[in-house]
């Protein structure tokens, strides 16, 4: 172990970190501003990944695409797609208040998952998406990993500006205002279901771009990467520790839970040989466990909602 | 305030971790990227423990160069890109290990390969990732795999089953890169041969009934069903539930399917109609002796990619042997002491072998799952023999061709 | 097909499954019916109670006679995990109390794959053919899933509309705070909750274990169509939760018609949707959350 491995796998963490943040970002909108409970982060993580890959990768035979097109336009499309997956959905299911909203969209992520894996012509079916091109992919190891962790970090601080400056716009009061009383902000003349689905829009943009960055970070996609677990769940876990309302909380509840999640094994590897498979269970446990530990001590978060005279309650 | 607390305890993880790693110049590290959580958790700790039977071999038998230790480093997988690249980064970068066996899943594969492995230039071989996929990546000869394309096992398997005189069958595969890889070039290969596929239908993994897809799958005539889906997880509900409502008369799987576990939990007795394929090498006491140390090491034997996980790791060490501990030598050097010509050696002969690369002669690899004669993309042409259940576990019954 | 081939081979197992979803969805519903949250540990409770039912068989008990027993340790494991990780969020908005249970969900997973392994297992070795009952194919561990069910849900039933604190989960339930000013005491109705939801896990794990194989995902798998079910039938409501695990269950095993089998999952949420769309409360007029 040296200190330039040590940096390489820093370097590593903070892209995904970065790609993490995002996610969580595009949640805050949703759920921090809004109120929208979106348990279906992963069906427009997905979106975006496909998106993007498809229109950038290499030709391939028995799915659509590739089309090899730059990479910003990847990107576009990646937002645009999770973005036009997101409008329906929401013109749909924003009625549904919190949990029902939050079944209906595990369910329409868990159908985006399986129209994933089944249908090949599109997606590459379970083979998914290879042959993604990545920015700077041709430089070495280190030099690479830098470059690319530049590129999410620079996107996520653009994503984070644009997010604050949202919020502080008489926009972030008036979605806030509806959040917290929705009778009262529409009272007052505020079009309530134009201004959620446009936070749900939002967000769900936000979300497709972080697909497509992980997309292009692993010049691969497979139906594997879109778990409910470790794309929806971990995210509102990062989220809700991280501090819902405010945008530095969620990119560093991203940091902090991506690092438990990740340094946590580099624990276990110090247990005995003998018990390393099970060391691994004991690792979920762990991570359970802090998880609890952070609720218990800090349950509004880490960094909580800066809003004076608004209650944290809702 | 918090923040600082946060920032502190993740220091001292990580300077736990720093202090615990002991610098030894004669050991050498490799990664084992098992899925170890995630959806195929029951298949990871027989694989993780044949890796580890090869990695005791080596140091009960002389160790690796200088008298050194090899080291097993085990890092979960979790079958999601996400948990491997994490996993592969930590010992690539801290662990600092000099080949990787694993990850387990296709995409796991796909991600690390592509993220980690290639450019950090460290060799890969994973034991059960089947995916076309891994052929065509671009990896500067790192990326490897102890088992073959699942192409060639359908296809096997298919001019098997029409020699044997069955020309009608239904097809059920779990519906992931192993089960729609074999299937896709089962069916291909069935048909050309004048065979009839009267059922042919996926299955997602983890429902508690597969009634109804088994009946709409027997409708069709067949008396032979053929599953391509783990003896561990799913294939094994499948199998159960199709011999409990009478479908079917004979049961075909693959490699995946052919589990001590399932044989234990259904009963011999009840298994009669029950054939697997699976890659052997040419060389059948290879597979013994693996056979024998697993059992005696107090694993099921027949557990599913087993022995390609043994040869993974068998070979990353021959490859460190043969390099001299050189990282930039290890692909070359897999390739030698994999392939023709050369010495043969079986599986648990690493006293010959490092003898053999000591005298500076050439040896071949001879694996517990195959010969290892890699191709240009690093993929291993399969030979396969036909087993039937016996006893507790199988009984090689035809060699296929 | 023949009619009896679409009874055995399609309905029957979507009643059998349907039920097991059932008991699943009524721990759900009562939990978010009661305590207002969802509760994401479901699952994973569930495969702690097969697994403890498992070590019951193991040690000599017959599968059956190990339930009652599973079914009270997972009461008291349900009770001990609402004390120390959910009752202090209590205060605090519910989406706290649904990640903590997200945490839960891990930490009982972890556990049970330390205790037991990963591994498939089953109640009993073997095959188990089914007995003809004029050509209506079933075998006796289904129709004692079928009794258990209908034994839980009659049982409940009772319990919730004649003991008087059935009456005050009830009271809590629809409203409270009137709940509170009346004099329901609050911390032993939810602990009484938790001790019925914790027994309602283990009978579902237990049934979804003997009716096919336990493994450590088992429930994890089936939380999804439990929640599904739970919505479909009407948040709170006991007999929606029956009706909706039922329609989950059976469409699932009938979706075969019509769609291909990788989408077999899908049907759940499909139906649920739909629901949400045409009936937001649920078939039978839940709560609004």
């Amino acid at each position: 172990m040296d200190l330039l491995g040590l940096a390489n796998y820093a370097v590593f963490m903070g892209i995904l970190i970065g790609i993490y943040a995002l996610l969580a970002l595009g949640l805050n909108i949703q759920w921090g501003f809004t109120g929208l409970f979106n348990a279906g982060i992963a069906g427009f993580f997905a979106v975006g990944a496909y998106a993007s890959a498809i229109l950038t990768s290499l030709p391939a035979s028995g799915r659509l695409g590739g089309y090899e097109l730059p990479l910003v336009v990847g990107w576009l499309a990646a937002m645009a797609a999770a973005a036009a997956i997101a409008w329906p959905i929401g013109k749909v299911c924003l009625r549904f208040r919190s949990d029902y909203l939050a079944i209906a969209t595990i369910g329409i992520a868990e159908i985006i998952r399986l129209v994933i894996r089944t249908e090949g012509w599109l997606t590459g079916g379970v083979r998914g998406v290879t042959g993604v091109p990545r920015p700077f992919g041709d430089l070495d190891y280190m030099p690479s990993q830098v470059a690319y962790l530049a590129i999410v970090a620079t996107l996520v601080l653009v994503a984070y500006l644009l997010v604050e400056r949202q919020v502080r716009s008489p926009w972030g009061r008036m979605m806030r205002a509806i959040r917290d009383n929705e009778l009262a902000a529409a009272a007052m003349g505020k079009q309530v279901e134009a201004r959620r689905l446009q936070a749900f829009v939002f967000g769900s943009a936000l979300m497709g771009l972080a697909g497509a960055l992980f997309v292009h970070f692993n010049r691969s996609i497979t139906p594997e990467a879109i778990d409910p677990m470790i794309a929806t769940f971990l995210i509102w876990i990062m989220l809700i520790l991280g501090g819902s309302g405010n945008n530095r909380g969620a990119i560093l509840g991203a940091a902090v839970i991506w690092i438990i999640w990740s340094v946590s094994e580099l624990l276990t590897d110090r247990l005995p040989t003998e018990i390393a498979v099970q060391a691994k269970y004991a690792r979920v446990f762990i991570i359970g466990l802090t998880l609890q530990l952070v609720l218990r001590f800090r349950p509004e978060g880490i960094l909580p909602e800066r809003q004076p005279g608004s209650p944290p309650h809702r | 305030m918090k923040k600082r607390t946060v920032a502190a305890v993740v220091g001292a993880m990580l300077g736990a971790v720093v202090l615990a790693t002991p610098a030894h110049a004669q050991d050498v590290k490799i990664g084992l990227m098992a899925a170890i959580s995630g959806p195929i958790a029951a298949l990871a700790p027989p694989m993780a423990a044949a890796s580890k039977l090869a990695v005791a071999h080596v140091n009960e038998q002389g160790g690796i160069l200088k008298g050194g230790k090899l080291e097993a480093v085990l890092g979960d997988s979790a079958c999601n890109p996400q948990n491997a690249t994490d996993a592969a980064t930590k010992a690539v970068n801290i662990d600092r290990v000099l080949a990787i066996v694993g990850p387990a899943c296709s995409g796991a594969v796909l991600a690390t390969a592509n993220s980690v492995a290639i450019p950090a230039g460290v060799l890969m071989i994973t034991p059960s990732g089947t995916s076309p996929e891994i052929t065509k990546l671009n990896d500067k000869d790192l990326v490897f795999r102890t088992l073959p394309s699942d192409d060639y096992q359908g296809r096997a398997l298919a001019r098997t089953l029409k020699a044997r005189g069955i020309d009608k069958v239904a097809v059920a595969y779990l519906n992931n890169d192993y089960g729609k890889g074999l299937a896709e070039s089962f069916k291909a290969e069935f048909e050309a041969n004048g065979g009839t596929i009267a059922g042919y239908s996926g299955h997602e993994d983890g429902k508690a009934s597969y009634r109804s897809e088994l009946a709409t799958l027997a409708r069709g005539g067949a008396d032979t069903l053929i599953i391509f889906d783990y003896g561990d997880g799913t294939g094994l509900s499948l199998l159960r539930q199709a011999l409990e409502n009478g479908f079917f008369k004979t049961f075909v799987g693959a490699d995946g399917m052919k589990s001590e576990g399932l044989v234990k939990s259904i009963g011999a007795q009840n298994l009669g109609g029950f054939f697997v394929s699976a890659p052997v090498g040419e060389a059948s006491a290879s597979l013994d002796n693996f056979n024998k140390a697993y059992k005696a090491a107090g694993e099921n034997i027949d557990a599913v990619f087993a022995t390609t996980s043994y040869d993974a790791a068998f070979l990353v060490a021959l490859a460190i042997e043969k390099a001299g501990g050189d990282k930039a030598r290890l692909a070359e050097s897999l390739r030698a002491v994999a392939m023709a010509p050369g010495e043969p050696i079986m599986a648990g002969e690493w006293a010959k072998a490092k003898q053999l690369i000591a005298e500076g002669k050439d040896i071949d690899y001879k694996g517990a799952g195959g010969d290892h004669e890699f191709d240009a993309a690093g993929d291993v042409p399969g030979s396969y023999a036909f087993f039937k259940v016996s006893g507790t576990g199988y009984e090689s019954i035809a060699d296929m061709k | 097909m023949s009619f009896m081939d679409f009874l055995n081979f399609h309905l029957v197992p979507g009643i059998v499954l349907g039920s097991v979803y059932a008991v699943g969805a009524i721990g759900i519903t009562l939990v978010f019916g009661i305590l207002r949250f969802a509760h994401f540990a479901h699952g994973d409770m569930a495969t702690l109670g097969a697994f403890i039912a498992l070590a019951l068989v193991t040690a000599g008990l017959t599968p059956w006679t190990a339930l009652p027993i599973a079914m009270a340790a997972v009461a008291v494991v349900a009770i001990g995990v609402d004390k120390l990780f959910y009752d202090y969020l209590k205060v605090r908005p519910k989406i706290m109390t649904v990640m903590a249970s997200l945490g839960v969900a891990l930490m009982l997973r972890a556990v049970v794959q330390v205790v037991f392994g990963v591994d498939p297992r089953t109640y009993a070795t073997g095959i188990v053919r089914p007995d003809d009952y004029f050509g209506l194919l079933l075998r006796d561990r289904e129709l004692y899933t079928l009794a258990a069910v209908v034994l839980i849900v009659v049982g409940l039933t009772l319990f919730l509309r004649h003991s008087r604190w059935g009456k005050a989960m009830r009271a809590m339930s629809d409203n409270p705070d009137l709940a509170r000013l009346s004099g329901v005491d609050n911390r032993k109705v939810t602990m009484l909750t938790w001790a019925i939801v914790g027994a309602l896990c283990a009978a579902s794990g237990f049934m979804l274990g003997i009716n096919n194989e336990l493994h450590s995902m088992m429930g994890w798998q089936v939380l999804l169509p439990m929640f599904a079910a739970a919505i479909l039938g009407g948040v709170g409501r006991v007999e929606g939760a029956v009706l909706g695990g039922l329609i989950v269950g059976i469409a699932e095993e009938l979706s075969i018609f019509i769609l291909p089998a990788q989408y077999k999952a899908a049907t759940a949420f499909v139906l649920l949707l739909l629901i949400l769309l045409v009936r937001p409360r649920g078939l039978l007029n839940g709560k609004v959350l």
